[in-house]
């Protein structure tokens, strides 16, 4: 099956509902989250050796519904003691998972499935299935910004139309799914996997439903901004320098604000969408040419085009001696926002202590909030909490107010 | 009254004025690049003032309800020292900046060699960027100055439409107006119109494809020139709406054929918390209104 799969060039993704399978009498049954879980964490090892076979992108499951009467702390408690088996098989068999949030189960939201995977200390297997129609019908975010807050964690992508308030999968166009700009987050996020509509009552009209879904596809792709977001991304290919021109405009061509309008409004956390489009753009550099175009992008950009630069850093990974100046650059400055997107994940990884001490110090007094600093729970040490203490003294001196996130750095530690 | 100044060198000007220009009802601007006064001796001046022009100073504008916007290139005077001139290699990138709306002030100083050349490449960059071109007209010897300008737009191909000829006078608007561009005229006390002649001018030509501009600078100049010459429109005849015409809807129909000409509303001035790169205009606290949005 494997061959043939790889002869015609499909994907595939390894679901597993498991409908009647485990339990003839009670449907889905039993779930990770009902007496009897371990058969489903058994269920699921199986699946996780089948698409290791069959080369599968991932495997995707749902946590279950509450059976009634049921605790929701032993629930939540059999996921946690459950998981690690199943994540176990996955790391193993070189297989990603993909937890798909599901309306009406104990994980029902993308909220509490990136609250269950920080509980279990963010396994780097443990990836997010969104189906989009989910979205639309419990998500008080829309479907676009729910893919790009899940974003390099997505794995899956269910495609469907749905009414708010209403777990009906509909054709597109019955439901209220923004079907152009869903498109358009993913081609920002730059998600290389399957995205395939899911309208599993659907099936005793499959070939005309299937056209259909190309059809409405096709026409949602067409539309801007998505559209013109790959056409500068091959434009770009064929001739790098042309990115000087097109990452200047990506704001004016896909839009502004914050990513995740709801949480970061003023997009500090998690960017903003013309960052997004941007790091696209610079992906589509060749590698070598990052060494000279990275620092003269920056030098020539204006604030949001600098911006995207430094969130793009982590993902471009260019050699410290180039990156850095730039951090460093960005953080002289007193714009929050450049100094929220200097002090991410590269910086994380490579700014010396010192620097980064001073990073935190000045996200804390200016206002950029701590969710915006990668790795400075493994990173805080005496002299950056002793620099902390004596601000706060400062503060408490002056009459002001200590910023939380001070009392975070002194005690999250 | 809604005032559009398609140019004006805020970079030189005051808060009190940019408060004065947001009660005479000015709501947006355009910023041409020009010479600052004292010359330039290198390449990075010229980039660093681009920057102020598409960061700082639109920052500022905003502040005040103002929207700025800006048109860029290496100007006739200095096209003629061999220090500038290589600015014109880091030009493309700027041209392709949110509020660039347009390439300028191009055209002639002295009508040198240089000048011809650095007028043809730029023409040459709007084409590429598909922006209009903002023409300066000389001081001296503007009627042959303006005359050779009309050629070399002609010779270069450029769509008469996207071409606004600046600084005009009386001895100058016929030949414009017959050439299809755009007409400016600088509300310039002393060196170029006053609002009496521009009067005189806009009864005798009609209101189409004409634009009044401050160019307050550095010199002795008004930004409330445009409010005057409003003013007196009204009192020589003219009704609401070809005021408008000639304050607002010339200078954004103009503008606009660059697409990228932001006139969403702004609030007006007030002591707000904005900031750009951490520096507030009104030394509030953080929070930025965003100029760009």
């Amino acid at each position: 099956m494997a061959s043939r799969l790889s002869a015609l060039g499909l994907a595939v993704v390894v679901e597993t509902g498991a409908r009647y399978l485990l339990d003839p009498w009670t449907k889905h049954h039993p779930t990770l989250v009902s007496d009897g879980w371990l058969r489903r964490v058994d269920f699921l090892r199986r699946a996780i050796r089948v698409a290791a076979d069959l080369g599968a992108e991932c495997v995707s499951f749902f946590s279950g519904a509450l059976p009634p009467g049921t605790d929701p702390e032993l629930a939540r408690t059999r996921l946690i003691d459950a998981l690690p088996q199943v994540i176990e098989e996955a790391v193993a068999r070189g297989v990603p998972l993909g937890l798909e949030p599901e309306p009406g189960h104990v994980v029902e939201r993308l909220d509490d499935a990136l609250a269950l995977r920080a509980a279990l200390g963010e396994p780097e297997t443990l990836g997010i299935t969104l189906d989009v129609g989910h979205c639309v019908a419990v998500e008080t975010d829309d479907a676009a910004t729910c893919l790009r807050r899940a974003g390099k964690l997505l794995v899956n992508v269910q495609l469907d139309d749905m009414p708010r308030g209403v777990h009906e999968h509909r054709e597109f166009g019955e439901g209220e799914l923004d079907l152009p700009a869903t498109l358009a987050a993913l081609a920002e996020i730059g998600y290389p996997g399957l995205a395939s509509v899911e309208l599993p009552r659907h099936s005793h009209a499959a070939p005309l439903i299937a056209r259909r879904a190309l059809t409405a596809l096709q026409r949602a792709a067409a539309t801007a901004p998505a559209a013109w977001l790959e056409l500068a991304v091959k434009e770009i290919r064929a001739d790098p320098a042309r990115v000087r021109a097109l990452l200047p405009a990506a704001g004016r061509e896909v839009g502004r604000g914050s990513l995740c309008p709801s949480r970061d409004p003023q997009g500090l956390v998690h960017g903003t969408v013309e960052d997004a489009a941007r790091a696209q753009l610079l992906r589509a550099l060749p590698p070598g040419t990052l060494a000279t175009e990275l620092p003269e992008l920056y030098r020539y950009g204006d604030d949001a085009e600098k911006r995207g630069v430094l969130r793009a850093l982590p993902d471009l990974d260019p050699a410290p001696e180039i990156g850095l100046p730039l951090i460093q650059d960005a953080l002289r400055t007193n714009d929050i926002r450049l100094v929220a997107a200097a002090m991410g994940e590269y910086a994380g990884a490579h700014l010396d202590q010192h620097s980064w001490r001073h990073g935190v110090l000045k996200c804390v007094f200016v206002g950029v909030p701590l969710a915006a600093v990668a790795r400075w729970r493994e990173r805080v040490d005496a002299e950056l909490r002793r620099m902390v203490t004596d601000y706060a003294e400062e503060c408490r001196a002056a009459g002001r107010e200590v910023a939380p996130d001070a009392h975070r750095l002194l005690g999250g530690a | 009254m809604r005032i559009f100044d398609p140019h004006i060198h805020m970079t030189s000007r005051t808060t009190n004025d940019y408060e004065a220009m947001y009660a005479a009802g000015v709501r947006a601007v355009v910023e041409p690049a020009f010479w600052l006064g004292q010359p330039r001796t290198c390449v990075g001046s010229f980039t660093d003032y681009f920057d102020s022009l598409i960061g700082w100073e639109r920052f500022r504008a905003a502040q005040f309800g103002i929207r700025h916007h800006c048109t860029l290139a290496l100007n006739p005077k200095e096209a003629n020292d061999p220090r500038c001139v290589p600015v014109l290699d880091a030009l493309p990138r700027y041209l392709a900046k949110d509020g660039v709306v347009a390439v300028g002030e191009v055209g002639y100083d002295s009508m040198t060699a240089a000048e011809d050349d650095a007028f043809a490449r730029q023409l040459q960059l709007a084409t590429e960027h598909d922006l209009p071109v903002l023409v300066h007209t000389p001081h001296r010897d503007k009627v042959a100055g303006t005359t050779r300008s009309l050629d070399v737009i002609r010779e270069a191909g450029l769509p008469p439409t996207r071409v606004l000829i600046d600084h005009l006078t009386e001895l100058t608007v016929a030949a414009v107006r017959e050439s299809g561009c755009w007409m400016g005229y600088s509300l310039y006390p002393d060196t170029k119109m006053d609002p009496p002649r521009m009067t005189k001018i806009l009864l005798e030509y009609g209101t189409e494809r004409m634009l009044v501009n401050s160019a307050a600078d550095w010199g002795r100049s008004d930004p409330l020139m445009t409010a005057a010459t409003a003013r007196l429109m009204l009192e020589a005849g003219f009704d609401a709406s070809d005021v408008d015409t000639v304050l607002w809807r010339n200078p954004v129909e103009f503008y606009a054929q660059s697409g990228r000409l932001n006139l969403e509303p702004l609030p007006g001035p007030e002591p707000g918390g904005a900031s750009f790169a951490g520096n507030s205009v009104l030394r509030g606290t953080r929070d930025a209104r965003d100029a760009t949005k």
